[in-house]
C-alpha cells in the first residue's frame, strides 16, 4: 500500500513522458536532415532485398487489391474531380502543353519505334475492331451518316434543278428567236 | 418571278420523267427477271411462253400507266416530280381526277409518237404546256419541298388552304 499520494507522482511521470517524445522526434529529425540518414535511404533504395520486396509484392495480390480499392473508393474519380477545378494545375499544364520541350519529346515519341509497334499491336488486336464495329453501329453514328447522305443528296438535287432550269430558260429564248415571237420574260 | 417562271419547261420535265421511267423500268425487270427465273425450272410449251410474254407486256403497260395515274391524281407529283419539286395540276389549279390523269398518260403517248414534236410546244407556250397538258388541260408548276400545293389565281400563285371562306377563286389564263 503507498502512502505516497498518487496525484504527487503522475504529473512530473506525464511531463516527463513529453519530453521524452519531444527529444526521440528531435533526434528522428536530426537523423532524417543528416548526411547519414540520405547514406541510409539510398542504401535502402538501392538494396537487394527492397528489391526483392517490391518484387514480390507486385507478384501478389497487392496489385489486384489495389485496383479494387481503387475502384470501390472512386480514387480515380476523387483525384479527377479534385484536380479539374484546380487553376493552378491547369495553368501548369498549358504552360507545359506550350513549351518547346514538351513538343520536341512528343515529336521524338512520334517517330520512335515505339508508337508504330503500338499500332501494329491494335491493329492486329481484335478488341480495336470490336470497338469500331460498336461505334459504326451506334445510333448516334448512323444517323449522323444518314443525315449526311440525306443533305448530300439534297444538294446534288437542288443543284441538279438549278442547271435545269437555267437551260430550260435558255432553251427557251432560242425556240422564240427561231420562230421570232417575243420572250416571255419582261 | 415572270408569269411563265411557275410554269417548269421542257428539261426540268424531261429530267423528272427520266427518273420515273428509270424506277419504272427497274422495278419491271426485277420483277420480269424473278419471274422468268421462277418460269425457267418449269415446263412450259411455246404457246404458253408466247401468252405469258403478251401477258407480261400488257402487265408493263398497266403498270406504267397506274404509275402516273396514280400518282398524278393523289400527290399531282410522282417521285421524279418530287426530286425535282414539280406538280401536275389542272388548269385551274385543282388536282386531276383519275380518268384525267389517264387521259394526260393516253396524251403523253400521242405526245411522245412524233419523234417527241408533241412536246416542242412547251419551250414557245406561255404556260409552258405541251400536247398532252393541252389536251388533258393540266400544267405543269414548280412546287418547292416545304409548300403547301399551289393554286393559280389571276395568274398569281398560292396555296391552296390559303382561301378566303365564301369566295372563290377566279381564274384567269388569258395570257395562254
Amino acid at each position: 500500500m503507498s502512502i505516497i499520494p498518487f496525484g504527487l507522482v503522475a504529473r512530473p511521470a506525464r511531463a516527463l513522458g513529453r519530453r521524452a517524445e519531444d527529444l526521440t522526434l528531435a533526434a528522428l529529425d536530426a537523423a532524417l536532415a543528416s548526411r547519414l540518414g540520405a547514406e541510409a535511404v539510398d542504401r535502402v533504395l538501392g538494396s537487394e532485398l527492397l528489391s526483392r520486396a517490391v518484387s514480390r509484392a507486385l507478384e501478389g495480390p497487392l496489385i489486384e487489391a489495389v485496383a479494387r480499392d481503387a475502384v470501390r473508393y472512386a480514387v480515380i474519380e476523387r483525384l479527377a474531380n479534385g484536380l479539374s477545378d484546380d487553376p493552378e494545375l491547369e495553368r501548369l499544364l498549358g504552360r507545359a502543353l506550350e513549351s518547346p520541350a514538351t513538343e520536341r519529346m512528343l515529336v521524338r515519341v512520334l517517330e520512335s519505334r515505339l508508337v508504330d509497334e503500338a499500332v501494329r499491336r491494335l491493329l492486329e488486336g481484335e478488341e480495336l475492331w470490336l470497338v469500331v464495329d460498336e461505334i459504326a453501329q451506334s445510333p448516334a453514328v448512323t444517323e449522323a451518316i444518314a443525315r449526311q447522305s440525306v443533305s448530300f443528296a439534297d444538294q446534288v438535287a437542288g443543284q441538279v434543278r438549278d442547271r435545269s432550269r437555267s437551260a430550260d430558260a435558255r432553251l427557251e429564248r432560242a425556240a422564240r428567236r427561231v420562230l421570232r415571237k417575243p420572250s416571255a420574260e419582261p | 418571278m415572270t408569269e411563265s417562271s411557275r410554269y417548269e419547261g421542257l428539261v426540268t420535265r424531261a429530267i423528272a420523267f427520266a427518273i420515273d421511267a428509270a424506277i419504272v423500268d427497274l422495278i419491271a425487270l426485277l420483277v420480269g427477271v424473278t419471274v422468268g427465273l421462277a418460269l425457267s425450272i418449269l415446263p412450259i410449251g411455246d404457246t404458253a411462253t408466247v401468252v405469258l410474254v403478251a401477258a407480261g407486256g400488257a402487265a408493263f403497260l398497266v403498270w406504267t400507266l397506274a404509275y402516273f395515274a396514280v400518282f398524278w391524281s393523289t400527290t399531282g407529283q410522282t417521285p421524279g416530280s418530287r426530286l425535282m419539286q414539280i406538280r401536275v395540276l389542272g388548269e385551274n389549279g385543282e388536282r386531276l381526277k383519275p380518268r384525267r390523269a389517264v387521259l394526260r398518260f393516253g396524251a403523253l403517248v400521242l405526245a411522245a409518237l412524233p419523234l417527241f414534236a408533241g412536246f416542242l410546244t412547251i419551250l414557245v407556250d406561255a404556260r409552258r404546256r405541251g400536247l398532252h397538258d393541252m389536251l388533258a388541260r393540266t400544267v405543269v408548276v414548280r412546287a418547292p419541298a416545304t409548300a403547301a400545293p399551289v393554286e393559280l389565281t389571276l395568274g398569281v400563285a398560292r396555296p391552296l388552304d390559303s382561301h378566303t371562306p365564301g369566295t372563290s377563286p377566279v381564274h384567269d389564263w388569258s395570257g395562254g
